[in-house]
């Protein structure tokens, strides 16, 4: 594992992120958070928590209405951070009218690759997927498993260094989860940063050298597991989370 | 076995991937050509949809309304009846075209969310309007192109100036492309950007002239005729092929030339906010 003491530069920074919807709801309210660059880095919470704002605001998916965010020290709104970020989102949002090997490729253009470079990460991507024997078959035609594939394929299609995945194993069968987790387990060795959201908390146990816990908008608590666990005084991370929720609700 | 299984990475190197900054301008905008050359790539995948039923429908305006009814109908500024309409029926094709394909094509990128992919990279707002609005484009020149080679051994349309006509169909098509890709940015349902098409620009190019010359309609009928957008395009286009206008071509071009660039700023707006495009 690459130790983030290394880089002082951190992969996402967040400083007093605020981002209100047109309705009117509050769905972050002045959040701090900084992700060392290398971490392998959890964010849990409920639904409403913000998880999914926090991430649309990191990759310029939502218009912030306050505060700034910075990738590996870059304002997040320029190309010099974007070609940083891979996104892998909770919804699998593919391209229908495209095949595999054609959503990979225009993604690599969409990021700048040469054509030729794109041809060869996009074999590579569908060989470590297991998506080669379906590189002309439309995303209508795969079935859930290889279409969550095809996202997380698409997200590091790139080679993002910092790689975030919302809730990428909803859904998926168990040996395809661990699959994943194996995957993105080597990815973070191999020096990529990675933010999980994920309501399994064994995923972000087994796998989040750190883990904040968010809720309405504002962070509750960030920590190791075991710091986690000993912050609050019990035995389990379900625990923990049970009772965090609880003193914010 | 997949590699995912068996261990191997072929993971990303810790230094970002080489991302074109300098160079060739084909390589400082890989991502327009990759968006653009993505919509294209829908239009000819749905080809029997996109490129063939437009084709049919003018062309059979064309025979039943030209040389089927043609004969009955007397010469309009000196212009055989079944050549005059061919000119209104190529513009209302591409318009229809432009619009629809990029109003489909970016209301349903936003509808299964696709368009994140996009607005995510690292590409200019600018970049993304364009590659957008090129798909429309493509559609209607490849029908306009088709209508004119079918049109030509039935009716000899001639073209009378092409500098016009090159001119008319190029801002008729930054005009109704754009519109398409603001609808769709705009439409919060499939009947938002159906309702444009039917209830604007269809009746619109129909009371334009493109099946007779504003200048017979009493008043005020001509009068309210000039007030329609299209009613200028249609004429246009008309004095490139066939060298007669109700009005002055260059008035014709003036007012095009407005819309179009009330249709880019609107939509370079859209995009460089992110308005609608982001929650």
């Amino acid at each position: 594992m690459m130790p983030h003491a290394t880089n002082p530069v951190p992969a996402l920074e967040l400083r007093g992120l605020t981002k209100r919807y047109d309705d009117g709801f509050l769905a972050l309210d002045g959040f701090d958070m900084t992700v060392p660059a290398g971490e392998f880095f959890g964010l849990l919470g409920p639904n409403g928590a913000g998880k999914t704002t926090l991430i649309s605001a990191v990759c310029n998916l939502i218009r912030t209405t306050g505060g700034e965010i910075r990738i590996f020290g870059h304002d997040h709104r320029v190309a010099d951070a974007r070609k940083l970020i891979g996104l892998a989102e909770q919804d699998i949002n593919l391209d229908r009218f495209v095949d595999v090997e054609e959503t990979l490729l225009y993604h690599g253009g969409y990021y700048g690759m040469a054509r030729a470079h794109a041809k060869r990460r996009a074999r590579e991507m569908m060989e470590i997927f297991d998506l080669s024997a379906k590189a002309q078959t439309r995303v209508p035609k795969l079935s859930g498993g290889m279409r969550r594939r095809l996202l997380i394929a698409r997200a590091l299609m790139h080679e993002p260094r910092l790689l975030i995945l919302d809730e990428p194993t909803a859904g998926v069968d168990f040996e395809l989860r661990l699959d994943l987790w194996q995957y993105i387990r080597r990815l973070h060795g191999e020096g990529t940063t990675v933010l999980l959201t994920t309501h399994y908390l064994e995923e972000a146990e087994e796998l989040c050298n750190e883990i904040a816990l968010i809720r309405g908008g504002r962070l509750l608590a960030r920590d190791s597991a075991d710091g986690l666990r000993e912050q609050y005084g019990v035995a389990t991370l379900a625990d923990v989370y049970v009772k965090a929720m609880a003193a914010a609700a | 076995m997949s590699a995912l299984e068996s261990g191997s990475t072929n993971a990303p190197a810790p230094a970002p991937a080489p991302i074109a900054t300098g160079g060739s301008l084909a390589e400082r905008h890989r991502g327009l050509i990759a968006l653009a050359g993505r919509e294209v790539n829908r239009v000819l995948k749905l080809w029997q949809q996109t490129i063939a039923a437009p084709i049919v429908s003018s062309f059979l305006f064309i025979l039943v309304f030209g040389l089927s009814l043609g004969s009955r109908i007397r010469a309009i500024e000196g212009v055989d009846y079944d050549v005059f309409i061919v000119p209104g029926l190529v513009t209302m094709a591409m318009v229809q075209a432009a619009y629809s394909n990029n109003s489909s094509s970016v209301f349903q990128a936003r509808f299964d969310r696709y368009i994140n992919d996009v607005l995510a990279s690292p590409m200019k707002s600018w970049e993304i309007n364009l590659g957008l609005s090129l798909g429309g484009a493509v559609r209607a020149i490849l029908i306009a192109v088709a209508l004119v080679l079918l049109a030509l051994p039935v009716t000899s349309v001639p073209v009378h100036d092409p500098f016009v006509l090159l001119l008319a169909v190029a801002l008729s098509l930054v005009i109704f492309s754009s519109l398409g890709v603001i609808v769709g940015v705009y439409a919060q349902s499939w009947d938002h950007a159906s309702f444009v098409q039917n209830i604007v620009i269809v009746p619109l190019s129909f009371l334009g002239g493109t099946f007779y010359s504003v200048d017979t309609l009493p008043s005020p009928w001509q009068e309210i005729s000039h007030v329609n957008p299209l009613f200028f395009v249609i004429n246009a286009v008309r004095y490139g092929f066939l060298g007669v206008s109700d009005v002055s071509v260059w008035l014709s071009l003036g007012v095009m030339a407005a819309l179009a660039a009330v249709m880019i700023a609107w939509s370079s707006w859209l995009f460089s906010t992110g308005r609608k495009l982001k929650a």
